[in-house]
C-alpha cells in the first residue's frame, strides 16, 4: 500500500525501514532478516508491514499528544487551569469526551475496516481454486515433516515452493500445538490437534525464508525452525522431481555398509529411506537428507562433522529431541554417517 | 455478625451473611454456566451425541427426581420465613421435613450414577467425562446442602438468635439456587433424548 | 474545652481496649484486623515479587546473548512458567486486592474492618498455603512447564507426564479460592458498611475500581477452576475433555482459559486505576475531572472485558466471523480505557501539580500505559496479530500495561500510603531516583521487545542463534532488566531506612483526599474513633464534616465504643441501618487454611481418602466457626 503511494524500490523501502526501526529507537544493527516480517516478500507480509507502519504512525501522533499534554501540565505546574480551557468543569470533561471517546472511535473505525476487511483479505487463508499448488506440512514435537500432494516427495524442514505462486499450505500436528510461520511470506497459523487449517504461502522472488514455530510445544520449541527456498518454476520442478525418486544407492564400500547398519538398526524404526527396507514413520524422511542445508530443524548445518556429531549423541545437540542416542561403535556411526551424506 | 437493628426501625437491607451467599452462589452458578458451556461445545464438536454404544438417558424419572428436588426447597424457604417470625420449632421441622425428601434424592441418584458407571465409562469418551462430571457436580452441590441443612437443624435445636437466623436464611438461598442449577443440569442431560 | 478532650480520651482508652488483639506472633497468626492482614498480604506478595523478579532476571540472563547456557531447556521453560504464574497470581492480585484493598477499603469508607474479618484472614491464610504448594513443586523439581496458560495437549498427561501441571492445577483452584473468598469479601464491605451518607455516588474512585474487579473476580475464576479442573479430570483419571482421538477438544482449553484469561488482565489494572485516581487529585490539588465518566468507565472496563477473550485465539483458524466480532469488541474496550487516560491527564494538568514520587510513578504510568495499550489495539487488527501473536511483540504489550500499567502505580501507592501505614515519611529524593531508575528501565526492558518481536522472535524460547538481528536488542533489554532491579532496590532500601529513621508524617502529610487521612498514622485497631460521615467523594476536603466527627467523638454519639462495632448503612443512600457486632481474633480461619492445604496435597499425591478425611475435617472446623458467634449487644444509635 505505501509502496503504491510512494513508488520505492525494494532497497529505498528497505533503508524506510531501517529508518523506521531507528526512528522508533532500535540498534538493530547486522540483522540480515530472515525472519523479519518488516521486510516482506510477498503481498500479504507487504500488506501487513504497511498496516503496521501506519498504525504506529496512528500511535506515535496519539502518544506525542498524550505527552504534550503533559508537558504543559508541567510547564504550567504553578498555574490552574489550561489556556482557552481555563478552569471550567465543563470544558474540562469536553477534553475528556473528544480524546477518550470521539478520537479513539474514529481510529478505531478505520483501523477496523482497512485491517480486517482490506488487509484481512490478502493474507486469508486462500480459496484452494486460486493457489496453483498445495503442500501439506505437519508439525512434530520438534521438527517439520512435508508433504507434496501428487508426488512421493517427503522431506523435512525445508519446503521448496516456485516463486510468485500462490501456493496453499495444509497445517496439521502429529502431537501437540504448533504454529507454522515465515514471517517474509505471511502471517501465521496454529496446527491444533484434530484440527486441518490452511494458510497461504508466496514469495515474490527466489531466496530462503526463514520460518520457527511460534506456539510453545516444549522443551525444543527455540529449536523448530524451517527454511522456505522459493525457486524459479524451472529449478523448482527438477527439484521436486529428484526429491520424489528413491534414495541414491550407495557409491562406496563404507557408504554400502553404513546403509546396511542403518536397516539393521534402530533407525530404520523411526526413520524411512525410499528405496531401502527403512520405512519408520516416527522420524524426518531421510532420503535425500544430504541435499538438505541443515539437520534437527536448523539446529545445526548439514556439514559431515556435524552429521556424524548428530547421529552420534542428538541429545547433546539438541537436549531433549525425540531422536535417542544408540550405543553402535565410532566406526559404524562414521559409516551410517559417510551413506548419508550421499544422500542427495 | 449479628446485626442489630437501629431501634424503632426495621432493617432495611439484607443482611452480610445472606449477601456473602448471594455472592458465593453467583460464583457457583457461574461454575456452572461454564461446565454446560462445555457440554455443549463438545457436543456442538462431535458427529453423533451420544456417541455410538451409549444409549440416550432416559428422561421421565431424572425429571422426577429434579421435580421432587425443587418441590425439596419451598419448605426450606418457608423454614427461613417462620424461623424470621421466631417460630423456631415450625423452621426446624420444615428443615427436617425437607432433608427426608433431599436425602432421598440424593441416594437414588447415587444409586443410578453407579449404575450409569456400569454402562458406560466416563473416560472413553467426552460425551462420558461431561456426563458424569455435570452429574458428579451436581450431586456434590446437593450433598453440600444437605450438610447445611443438618447443621441448620442442630444450630435451631440450641436456639434461635440473629446469627442463626441469617443461617438460616443463607440456607435457604442456596437450596433455592441448587434446585435451579438441578433443573438446568437435568435438562441438558436429558436434551439428547 | 479540657473536659472535652478528657472525654474523648476516654472513649478512645474504651475503644483500645476492646479493639487490641493479642500481642505477639500469635495475634499475628488469629488476626482479623483488616490492616493486619493487609500488612501480612503485603510482606507475603513483596516476597512472591521477589523470586518472580528473580526469575524473571534468570531468564533476560540466560536471553543476553545467542546460544547461552545458563539455564537448561527444562530449567528455562520452569521458570518463565513460574514467572507468569508467580507474578500474576502470587504478586500482582495479592497485593492489589490483598493488600492494598484489604487495608485502605475500610478506612476508606469509614468502616472498622471487612464484612467478613475471620473469612479476611481465611483468604490470607489460604492464599499463603496456595504460594507455598506451588513453590513446593518448583523446590522438588516438578514446577509447572507448560507456560502460564498452560494449552493442551502439550499439559496433557501424554506430553507431560510429570507431577508439575498437577501442581499447576491444583495450585491454581486453591489460589482462586482465596482471591473469590476476598472478593465477595470487598462487595459484601462496600455496599454494606460505608460510612453514614457516603451513598454510592459518593464513594471515592478507588473503591468503584475494586468494585468493579470483586465482581470480576467473581466471574472470571469459576471457568478457570472448570477448565484446570477438567484437565486434572483428564491427567488422573483419563477422561477425554481435551483429548481429539476420544472426542474431545483442544480449543476448549483455550476458551475456559481465556474467558477467565482476559478479564483476569483487566482483574490486574484496574485497582492500578484505583490507586491512579486516589493520587492524582491529591497532588494535582484538584477533584477528578468527569468524575461520573470514570466511576462508568471503570465498571465498563470489567463488564466488557468478558467479551473479548478470542483476540487470545486469533491464528488458531477460527472461522472470520468469530474473530471479527471479537476484534470488534477489542476495540470497543479502548473507549472506557480512554476516558479514564483523558480524565487523569485532564486532571493533572488544570490542576496545579506537585510533582512528588508518587505523582512520577503515575506520570509513569500514564505513558506506559499508552504504549502499552496502544500496541493492544494493534492487536484487534487480525492480520497484524496473526502476524505478531507469539512474538516478544506480545511480551512487550503485556509488560507494558502490566509492569508499567499495573505496577507502577502500585509502586506510587506504596510511596503514597507509606506515611499512612508507617506514621514516617519516605525520602523524598532517593524516592525520585527510583522511580527515575525503574522508569529508564522499564523503557530499556521491554521498548526493545517490540521491535525484537518485530524482526521474528517468538516468545518462550529458551536461546536463539546468532544472525537473525536478534542479538543487541536482547543485550539491551537484559541490561535494561538490571537497572530496572536497582530502581527497585534503591526503592526498598528508602522504605526500610525511612521505616525506621523518616520523619514523624503526622495524620495528612499530603492534604489527601479521602478519609484514611482523618485517622491517626498508623491507624487505631479501630480506625476511627468516631463513624465520619460523609457528603461528597472527596471527604477530607469536606472540613466541616471532619469537625464535626470531633464533636460527635466528644459528644459520644455514633463511636460505638461498647464492643466490637461497626455501622451498617443501607446499599444505595448508605443511611444508617444497623449496629454489627463484628467477631475479633479467632484461630479458625488458620486451621481451616491448614486443613484445606492438606486436602489438596493429598488430591496432589492421589490419597483419595485422605484427602476425603481432611475434607470432612475442614467442615468439622468450619462448624465450629460458625459455633463461636460474636456477642450480641445491645444497640445504639
Ligand atoms: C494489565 C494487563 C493488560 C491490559 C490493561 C491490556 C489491555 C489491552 N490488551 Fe492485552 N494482554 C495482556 C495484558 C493486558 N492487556 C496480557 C498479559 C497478554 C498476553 C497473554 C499471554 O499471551 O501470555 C495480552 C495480550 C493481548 C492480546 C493477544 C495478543 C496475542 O497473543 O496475539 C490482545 C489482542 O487483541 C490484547 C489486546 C488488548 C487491548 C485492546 C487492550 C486495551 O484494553 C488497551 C486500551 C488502552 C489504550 C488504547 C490506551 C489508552 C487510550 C488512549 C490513549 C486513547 C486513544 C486510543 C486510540 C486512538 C486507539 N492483549
Ligand atoms: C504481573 C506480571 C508480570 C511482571 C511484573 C513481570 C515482570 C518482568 N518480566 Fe515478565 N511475564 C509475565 C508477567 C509479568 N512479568 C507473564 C504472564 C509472562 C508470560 C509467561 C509465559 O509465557 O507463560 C512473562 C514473560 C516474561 C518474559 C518472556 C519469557 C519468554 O517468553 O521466553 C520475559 C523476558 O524477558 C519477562 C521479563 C520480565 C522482567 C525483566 C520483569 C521485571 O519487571 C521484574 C522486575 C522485578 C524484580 C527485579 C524484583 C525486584 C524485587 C524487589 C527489589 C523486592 C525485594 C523484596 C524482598 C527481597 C523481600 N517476562
Ligand atoms: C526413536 C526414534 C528414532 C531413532 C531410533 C532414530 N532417529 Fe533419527 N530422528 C528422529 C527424530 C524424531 C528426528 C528429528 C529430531 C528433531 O529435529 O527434533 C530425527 C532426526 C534425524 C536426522 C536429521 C534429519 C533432518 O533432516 O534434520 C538424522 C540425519 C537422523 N535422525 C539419523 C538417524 C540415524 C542414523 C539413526 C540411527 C543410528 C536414527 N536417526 C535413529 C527419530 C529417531
Ligand atoms: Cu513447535 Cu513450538
Ligand atoms: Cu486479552
Amino acid at each position: 500500500m505505501l509502496r503504491r503511494i510512494l513508488p520505492l524500490r525494494s532497497h529505498a523501502v528497505r533503508s524506510g525501514r531501517l529508518a523506521g526501526v531507528l526512528l522508533v529507537g532500535s540498534l538493530a544493527l547486522g540483522g540480515c532478516g530472515q525472519q523479519d516480517m518488516l521486510d516482506p516478500v510477498s503481498r500479504p507480509a507487504r500488506e501487513i508491514a504497511t498496516l503496521w507502519w501506519w498504525m504506529l504512525g496512528v500511535a506515535g501522533v496519539v502518544l506525542g499528544g498524550a505527552l504534550a499534554l503533559l508537558a504543559i501540565g508541567w510547564l504550567r505546574r504553578e498555574h490552574p487551569g489550561l489556556p482557552l480551557v481555563g478552569g471550567s468543569e465543563r470544558l474540562s470533561r469536553g477534553l475528556v469526551i473528544v480524546f477518550g471517546i470521539l478520537i479513539p472511535l474514529v481510529v478505531n473505525i478505520a483501523v477496523f475496516v482497512t485491517a480486517n476487511f482490506v488487509v484481512a483479505k490478502t493474507t486469508d487463508a486462500p480459496d484452494p481454486r486460486t493457489t496453483a499448488m498445495t503442500i501439506r506440512v505437519v508439525g512434530h514435537q520438534w521438527w517439520w515433516e512435508i508433504r507434496y500432494p501428487g508426488s512421493t516427495t517427503v522431506t523435512a524442514n525445508e519446503i521448496h515452493i516456485p516463486a510468485a505462486t500462490r501456493v496453499n499450505i495444509v497445517a496439521t500436528t502429529a502431537d501437540v500445538i504448533h504454529s507454522f510461520w515465515v514471517p517474509q511470506l505471511n502471517r501465521k497459523i496454529d496446527m491444533i490437534p484434530g484440527q486441518t487449517n490452511r494458510v497461504l504461502l508466496e514469495a515474490d522472488r527466489p531466496g530462503r525464508y526463514r520460518g520457527q514455530c511460534a506456539e510453545f510445544c516444549g522443551l525444543q520449541h527455540a529449536h523448530m525452525a524451517m527454511y522456505v527456498d522459493a525457486d524459479t518454476p524451472q529449478r523448482f520442478k527438477a527439484w521436486l522431481h529428484d526429491e520424489a525418486t528413491p534414495r541414491q544407492a550407495p557409491a562406496t564400500a563404507s557408504a554400502r555398509d553404513g546403509e546396511r547398519l542403518f536397516e539393521a538398526n534402530a533407525c530404520a524404526s523411526c526413520h524411512q529411506i525410499r528405496g531401502t527396507s527403512a520405512h519408520g514413520q516416527i522420524g524426518p524422511d531421510l532420503t535425500h537428507v544430504g541435499s538438505r542445508a541443515t539437520l534437527a530443524a536448523l539446529t545445526i548445518p548439514n556439514r559431515p562433522a556435524e552429521l556424524e556429531r548428530w547421529i552420534r549423541d542428538p541429545q547433546h545437540v539438541k537436549p531433549g529431541n525425540r531422536m535417542p542416542a544408540l550405543g553402535l561403535s565410532d566406526a559404524q556411526f562414521r559409516k551410517i554417517a559417510t551413506y548419508l551424506e550421499g544422500l542427495k | 455478625m449479628s446485626e442489630t437493628v437501629a431501634p424503632g426501625r426495621a432493617r432495611r437491607t439484607l443482611p452480610n451473611g445472606v449477601w456473602g451467599m448471594l455472592i458465593f452462589v453467583l460464583t457457583e452458578g457461574t461454575l456452572f454456566g461454564s461446565l454446560l458451556g462445555t457440554y455443549f461445545y463438545l457436543r456442538f464438536n462431535s458427529p453423533q451425541w451420544p456417541p455410538d454404544g451409549i444409549e440416550a438417558p432416559s428422561v421421565a424419572l431424572p425429571l422426577a427426581l429434579t421435580g421432587a428436588l425443587v418441590l425439596s426447597a419451598v419448605p426450606v424457604v418457608l423454614a427461613a420465613l417462620a424461623a424470621h417470625r421466631g417460630r423456631r420449632g415450625a423452621a426446624m421441622a420444615l428443615v427436617s421435613a425437607a432433608l427426608v425428601v433431599q436425602g432421598g434424592y440424593l441416594a437414588w441418584q447415587i444409586v443410578s450414577f453407579l449404575h450409569d458407571l456400569d454402562s458406560f465409562s466416563p473416560s472413553a469418551t467426552a460425551y462420558g467425562s461431561i456426563y458424569f462430571t455435570l452429574l458428579a457436580a451436581d450431586h456434590l452441590h446437593v450433598a453440600l446442602g444437605i450438610l447445611f441443612s443438618l447443621w441448620v437443624v442442630v444450630r435451631l435445636a440450641v436456639g434461635l438468635n440473629p446469627y442463626r437466623l441469617v443461617t438460616v436464611q443463607a440456607v435457604a438461598l442456596y437450596w433455592v439456587v441448587v434446585a435451579l442449577l438441578t433443573v438446568l443440569v437435568t435438562l441438558t442431560q436429558v436434551s439428547p433424548s | 474545652m479540657s473536659a472535652l478532650d478528657a472525654q474523648r480520651r476516654v472513649r478512645i482508652e474504651r475503644l483500645e481496649r476492646v479493639w487490641t488483639e493479642r500481642p505477639g506472633v500469635f495475634g499475628w497468626l488469629t488476626t482479623t484486623d483488616h490492616k493486619r492482614i493487609g500488612i501480612l498480604y503485603f510482606f507475603t506478595a513483596l516476597a512472591f515479587f521477589a523470586a518472580g523478579g528473580i526469575e524473571s532476571l534468570l531468564m533476560r540472563t540466560q536471553l543476553i546473548g545467542p546460544d547461552q547456557r545458563l539455564l537448561s531447556p527444562e530449567a528455562y521453560n520452569e521458570v518463565f512458567t513460574m514467572h507468569g504464574i508467580t507474578m500474576i497470581f502470587l504478586f500482582v492480585i495479592p497485593m492489589t486486592t490483598g493488600a492494598f484493598g484489604n487495608y485502605l477499603l475500610p478506612l476508606m469508607i469509614g468502616a472498622r474492618d471487612m464484612a467478613f474479618p475471620r473469612m479476611n484472614a481465611l483468604s490470607y491464610w489460604i492464599y499463603v498455603a496456595s504460594g507455598l504448594f506451588l513453590y513446593t513443586g518448583l523446590a522438588l523439581g516438578h514446577a509447572p512447564d507448560a507456560g502460564w496458560f498452560n494449552y493442551v495437549p502439550l499439559a496433557g498427561r501424554q506430553f507431560s507426564p510429570g507431577a508439575g501441571i498437577d501442581f499447576y492445577c491444583l495450585g491454581i483452584i486453591f489460589n482462586s479460592i482465596a482471591s473469590t473468598l476476598s472478593a465477595a469479601n470487598f462487595i459484601v464491605t462496600m455496599f454494606k458498611l460505608r460510612a453514614p451518607g457516603m451513598s454510592l455516588n459518593r464513594m471515592p474512585l478507588f473503591c468503584y475500581a475494586f468494585l468493579a474487579v470483586s465482581f470480576a473476580l467473581v466471574f472470571a475464576l469459576p471457568p478457570l477452576t472448570v477448565a484446570t479442573g477438567l484437565l486434572e479430570l483428564d491427567r488422573r483419571l483419563g477422561f477425554s475433555f481435551y483429548e481429539i482421538t476420544r472426542g474431545g477438544e483442544p480449543l476448549l482449553w483455550q476458551h475456559l482459559f481465556w474467558i477467565f484469561g482476559h478479564p483476569e488482565v483487566y482483574i490486574i489494572i484496574l485497582p492500578a486505576f484505583g490507586i491512579a485516581t486516589s493520587i492524582i487529585p491529591t497532588f494535582a490539588h484538584r477533584k477528578m475531572v468527569a468524575f461520573p465518566l470514570v466511576a462508568l468507565a471503570e465498571i465498563l472496563v470489567a463488564f466488557l472485558g468478558f467479551g473479548v477473550w478470542v483476540h487470545h485465539m486469533f491464528a488458531t483458524g477460527l472461522p472470520t466471523v468469530t474473530t471479527i466480532y471479537f476484534a470488534a469488541a477489542s476495540l470497543i474496550i479502548v473507549i472506557p480505557s480512554g476516558i479514564q487516560l483523558f480524565a487523569w491527564i485532564t486532571t493533572i494538568v488544570t490542576g496545579t501539580p506537585d510533582f512528588k514520587t508518587p505523582l512520577l510513578y503515575i506520570i509513569g504510568f500514564i505513558v506506559l500505559f499508552i504504549i502499552g495499550g496502544l500496541s493492544g489495539v494493534m492487536f484487534a487488527a487480525i492480520p497484524f496479530d496473526q502476524q505478531t501473536t507469539d512474538t516478544y511483540f506480545v511480551v512487550a504489550h503485556f509488560h507494558f500495561v502490566i509492569f508499567g500499567a499495573a505496577v507502577f502505580p502500585i509502586l506510587g501507592g506504596i510511596f503514597y500510603w507509606f506515611p499512612k501505614v508507617t506514621g514516617r515519611m519516605y525520602h523524598e529524593r532517593a524516592g525520585q531516583l527510583s522511580f527515575w531508575l525503574t522508569f529508564i528501565g522499564t523503557m530499556t526492558t521491554f521498548f526493545p521487545m517490540h521491535i525484537v518481536g518485530l524482526l521474528g522472535m517468538p516468545r518462550r524460547q529458551y536461546t536463539y542463534e546468532p544472525g537473525l538481528g536478534w542479538s543487541a536488542l536482547n543485550l539491551i533489554e537484559t541490561l535494561g532488566a538490571y537497572v530496572l532491579a536497582a530502581g527497585l532496590l534503591v526503592m526498598l532500601g528508602n522504605l526500610v531506612i525511612s521505616f525506621r529513621r523518616g520523619a514523624p508524617a503526622g495524620n495528612d502529610p499530603w492534604h489527601g483526599d479521602t478519609l484514611e487521612w482523618s485517622t491517626t498514622s498508623p491507624p487505631p485497631p479501630y480506625n476511627y474513633a468516631v463513624i465520619p460521615t460523609v457528603s461528597s467523594p472527596y471527604a477530607m476536603w469536606d472540613t466541616e464534616d471532619r469537625e464535626a466527627d470531633q464533636r460527635r467523638l466528644a459528644e459520644g454519639r455514633l463511636t460505638l465504643e461498647r464492643g466490637h462495632e461497626t455501622p451498617a448503612t443501607t446499599t444505595l443512600d448508605a443511611e444508617l441501618d444497623a449496629i454489627l457486632d463484628m467477631p475479633s481474633d479467632s484461630p479458625w480461619p488458620i486451621l481451616l487454611a491448614a486443613a484445606v492445604a492438606v486436602v489438596f496435597v493429598m488430591l496432589l499425591l492421589g490419597h483419595l481418602t485422605t484427602a476425603i478425611v481432611f475434607a470432612g475435617l475442614a467442615l468439622a472446623v468450619l462448624a465450629a466457626w460458625q459455633w463461636d458467634e460474636p456477642e450480641t449487644r445491645e444497640s445504639i444509635s
